[in-house]
């Protein structure tokens, strides 16, 4: 299926944002085509959880605009936005101890009139989104009882519930043992086969290589690349954005590009 | 998952009526007094008091906690009482009308007080809960140095600064007040099911303000609502009652204990809950000591033991 | 703070205008920082030698004349100390913190704490004999004696609730001079068993205690609020129109000179036309 026919999932132009004085992304621009598993990487300060919330309408941008499905963001409703986009945050403290079942169903919100009760159909969507996480036998477990990996998926499952067609993960697998993240990369591969969008943050620059359609390499605000893997996870582009002299292998079933770090002498260079 | 709910709401509804009856028993006139018209009349005064203090006490600290997503978050951290005592009294010391009209001077207070919060915690725009709390845990120390400062000022005696900021259902009604009251009890309960009817948007706020965003909520619409709604009960029972502590803060938690978390349950049960545990601390306050001790004292004597059996009967 | 002190001696000096008395007992500098010693003091013909009072010290005209050295509740010690006071009168616990301070700066002083009218009279006694009036102490006392033994008394006892504070209810126990002024005047207090000096009580335990005489020690209410009280209507004090307000507290709280006036005047309100 040609990506071109399926439209833009999200715009930023000419975007500009900062904290304070100092502007963070000045002039930014990107686009994510419908159905892309695109990937953002790059160094600590890079911006990139800046730039997940501006896609997600959490931060507006001082100036320039975001469109989803090529429509601005500021005229689109909160409910309809939740129906649209699914956010996986990096960090989901709950204060008070819902079993799983009660997280998940919060993902059915957006569908839910003010006093209305959870229905039937909402219910065998939530527990489907459970399922498809691998998720469903902790249905009553608390969420602050279970495990790091299982919360993470549970969180997954809550944004799947929403039925989103855009799915933005900040570090959907850094507390994960390799078996989970292994686990969380099969679940989004198998999500963007079914046509969503993905855009996923990651300190993991193999992960990012070895799945995603497209790279972003961020860099203080600025996109020091954004093309396919091959082309961002290089030697020269690695170096000059982290400092570092990395070694560059391929993965022997698929042929993406892997970094592989040199030994650190324990002598500054 | 339901028949095991039944027996908690059956046992709030016993301990709320077991209060209640005892409370219209017991007082310095014992169970004679149940022959007079007069004295019964102040017992039903002090009955509707009682179950409209606990259970707006109790529902706002469970809806504060949510909203703050925070367990120890109670109906006085964001200085609404502390500006409802102040303003009570200072329409008492420096008020040429009868200090009968304390409770409006109390509500006024706290109106002026949730403004400020407001106003103080903004920034850019918008309000967030870490804002919120830090304002107003400031404004609540500031307010009551002020609300001791009043007292000394117009040379009233410490004793009754004490008594305002501890609590206490005594309140004397005039024909005016007893009006103001029921006017006061109206708006409570109807503040009390606005906040029930937000109890998923709090299950989800609960969790993080971001993330509620992103499903949907509105959560400056939100915040500002629970913020709004909290203020003006709290403002209204305290310039009735005076600040009586324990009630908004555990309450909450007895109740979670026995339903779990879902605002959706935990607000009304913690009304009933309320009620009915503020209502057996007043019996035993007014009984145990010919003078009847501060209520606060008593609500802390009574509702900790009680929390710690639950919590150990869960472990 | 300059200001503050220059215009408030301006102010004194303006009010009724008064001058400053030559010193009687030279030697002698008296503070006072309690408004019922402050009485004692001029009752006693004492006045000369005090040389500064509090802002609460409001009897007889000439003490607001006298130089301020702040509130009752919390004096200033500076200000004290620059007087160079011969003999500072002070009570407790309010001046605790003070009068340890003085005592370390070995500066006299004088604990004011009568407990009942007999301490009173000793009180006027033995300032009277520091302020060298000892003659005119004496006198005083016997005065107030005679004024106080002619209180007529009555075969009967109107029981009385005294109201000090109507937010909550709050009342005078059976300890506090109040009462005493109470029994002297020939009514009894409801609540005069009780352990606490001002108890907290319950609106039911007045109802079931049926004053017959109703006093407002405070400014809030007035007597026809009280009788609008929700279940109030029924007591005897209320359907008698026996409840009263607006009287000079400084008369009943002040353990000075003008005690026996005080109790000379609830006598008035207990038996009226006596």
């Amino acid at each position: 299926m040609n990506e071109r026919d399926k439209g833009m999932a999200i715009e930023l132009s000419s975007l500009s944002f900062g904290y304070g004085e100092r502007l963070l992304f000045e002039g930014f621009n990107l686009d994510v085509a419908a159905g892309e598993f695109l990937g953002v990487i790059g160094p600590n300060g890079a911006g990139k959880s800046t730039l997940l919330k501006l896609m997600a309408g959490l931060l507006k941008p001082g100036q320039g605009s975001v469109r989803i499905h090529e429509r601005e963001l500021r005229t689109i409703g909160r409910t309809e936005l939740a129906r649209t986009v699914g956010v996986v945050l990096q960090e989901n403290p709950f204060a008070f101890d819902y079993t799983v079942a009660d997280v998940v169903m919060m993902g059915r919100n957006p569908y839910l009139g003010r006093f209305a009760r959870p229905g039937r159909q909402d219910r065998q969507i939530a527990a489907s989104a459970l399922e498809f996480v691998d998720a469903l036998f902790l249905s009553d477990e608390r969420i602050n009882a279970i495990s790091a990996g299982e919360r993470q998926r549970v969180v997954l499952a809550r944004a799947l519930a929403q039925e989103p067609k855009i799915l933005l993960l900040d570090e959907a697998t850094s507390h994960l043992d390799i078996a989970h993240q292994q686990m969380i990369a099969r679940i989004l591969v198998e999500l963007n086969r079914q046509g969503r969008t993905i855009v996923l943050l990651s300190h993991d620059l193999n992960l990012a290589a070895l799945y995603c359609s497209r790279i972003l390499l961020l860099d203080k605000g600025r996109a020091a690349a954004c093309d396919v893997p091959e082309r961002v996870v290089t030697a020269e582009l690695i170096r000059s954005v982290y400092g570092l002299e990395p070694i560059v292998t391929r993965h022997p079933e698929t042929g993406r590009p892997q970094v592989m770090l040199p030994v650190a002498t324990g002598s500054r260079g | 998952m339901r028949r095991r709910l039944l027996p908690g709401w059956a046992g709030l509804v016993l301990l709320f009526v077991f209060a209640a009856a005892l409370s219209l028993a017991l007082g310095p006139g014992g169970l004679a007094g149940t022959n007079s018209s007069a004295v019964m009349n102040l017992r039903l005064l002090r009955l509707a008091l009682g179950i409209v203090a606990g259970g707006v006490l109790a529902v706002v600290g469970a809806s504060l906690q949510g909203l703050l997503q925070n367990p120890l978050a109670d109906p006085f951290t964001l200085g609404v009482a502390s500006g409802a005592a102040l303003g009570a009294s200072l329409t008492v010391v420096l008020g040429r009308v009868s200090g009968a009209f304390a409770p409006v001077g109390g509500f006024a207070g706290a109106l002026v007080t949730m403004l400020l919060v407001y106003a103080l915690a903004r920034v850019r725009g918008r309000v967030t809960v870490t804002a919120l709390v830090l304002v107003g845990v400031i404004m609540s120390f500031l307010f009551s140095s002020l609300v001791m400062l009043v007292m000394i000022l117009g040379r009233r005696t410490l004793g009754e600064a004490v008594y305002m900021m501890m609590g206490h259902l005594g309140t004397v009604f005039t024909g005016t007040t007893a009006w103001l009251f029921g006017a006061a009890a109206l708006l409570a309960v109807i503040g009390c099911g606005w906040l029930f009817s937000l109890s998923r948007s709090l299950d989800i706020m609960s969790s993080g303000e971001e993330a509620a965003e992103t499903l949907g909520v509105d959560t400056q619409r939100v915040t500002r609502t629970v913020f709004v709604l909290s203020s003006a009960l709290v403002g209204m029972t305290v310039s009735f009652t005076g600040a009586i502590s324990f009630i908004g803060l555990v309450v909450p938690h007895l109740v979670r204990m026995l339903f779990g978390p879902a605002h959706r349950r935990v607000i009304p049960g913690s009304f009933l809950a309320g009620a009915g545990i503020l209502l057996l601390s007043d019996v035993l306050a007014r009984n145990i000591v010919p003078g009847g001790l501060p209520l606060s004292i008593v609500t802390a004597l009574v509702g900790v033991p009680f929390f710690i059996y639950l919590l150990r009967s869960r472990l | 703070m300059r200001l503050t002190r220059f215009v408030l001696t301006i102010a004194a000096v303006m009010v009724a205008g008064c001058q400053k008395q030559p010193a009687a007992n030279p030697g002698l500098r008296v503070v006072s920082l309690v408004p019922s010693v402050t009485e004692i003091i001029y009752a006693v013909g004492a006045g000369k030698a005090l040389v500064g009072n509090t802002n609460q010290c409001d009897f007889p005209e000439a003490a607001k004349c006298v130089y301020k050295v702040g509130d009752f509740m919390s004096p200033d010690l500076e200000r004290i100390v620059a007087l160079r006071p011969g003999l500072v009168l002070l009570t407790l616990p309010v001046h605790r913190q003070l009068l340890d301070k003085l005592t370390e700066m070995r500066i006299a002083v004088y604990v004011s704490r009568p407990a009942d009218i007999k301490a009173v009279f000793h009180e006027i006694d033995t300032l009277s004999r520091l302020l060298g009036r000892k003659a005119s102490g004496e006198s005083l006392v016997a005065d107030l004696q005679r004024r106080l033994d002619s209180v007529p008394v009555s075969s009967d006892t109107p029981r009385v609730y005294v109201e000090i504070s109507g937010t909550p209810l709050m009342t005078a126990g059976g300890g506090t001079f109040i009462n005493e002024l109470l029994s002297r005047a020939g009514g009894r207090n409801v609540f005069a068993s009780s352990v606490q000096e001002y108890p907290v009580v319950d609106p039911e335990a007045v109802l079931e205690a049926d004053p017959e005489v109703i006093l407002l020690l405070h400014p809030d209410m007035s007597a026809s609020d009280v009788a609008g009280r929700v279940g109030w209507g029924n007591i005897s004090a209320v359907r008698q129109r026996r409840v009263y307000d607006r009287m000079d507290e400084d008369l009943l709280f002040r353990p000075g000179p003008r005690i026996v006036d005080g109790v000379v005047l609830l006598a008035s309100f207990l038996h009226p036309g006596h």
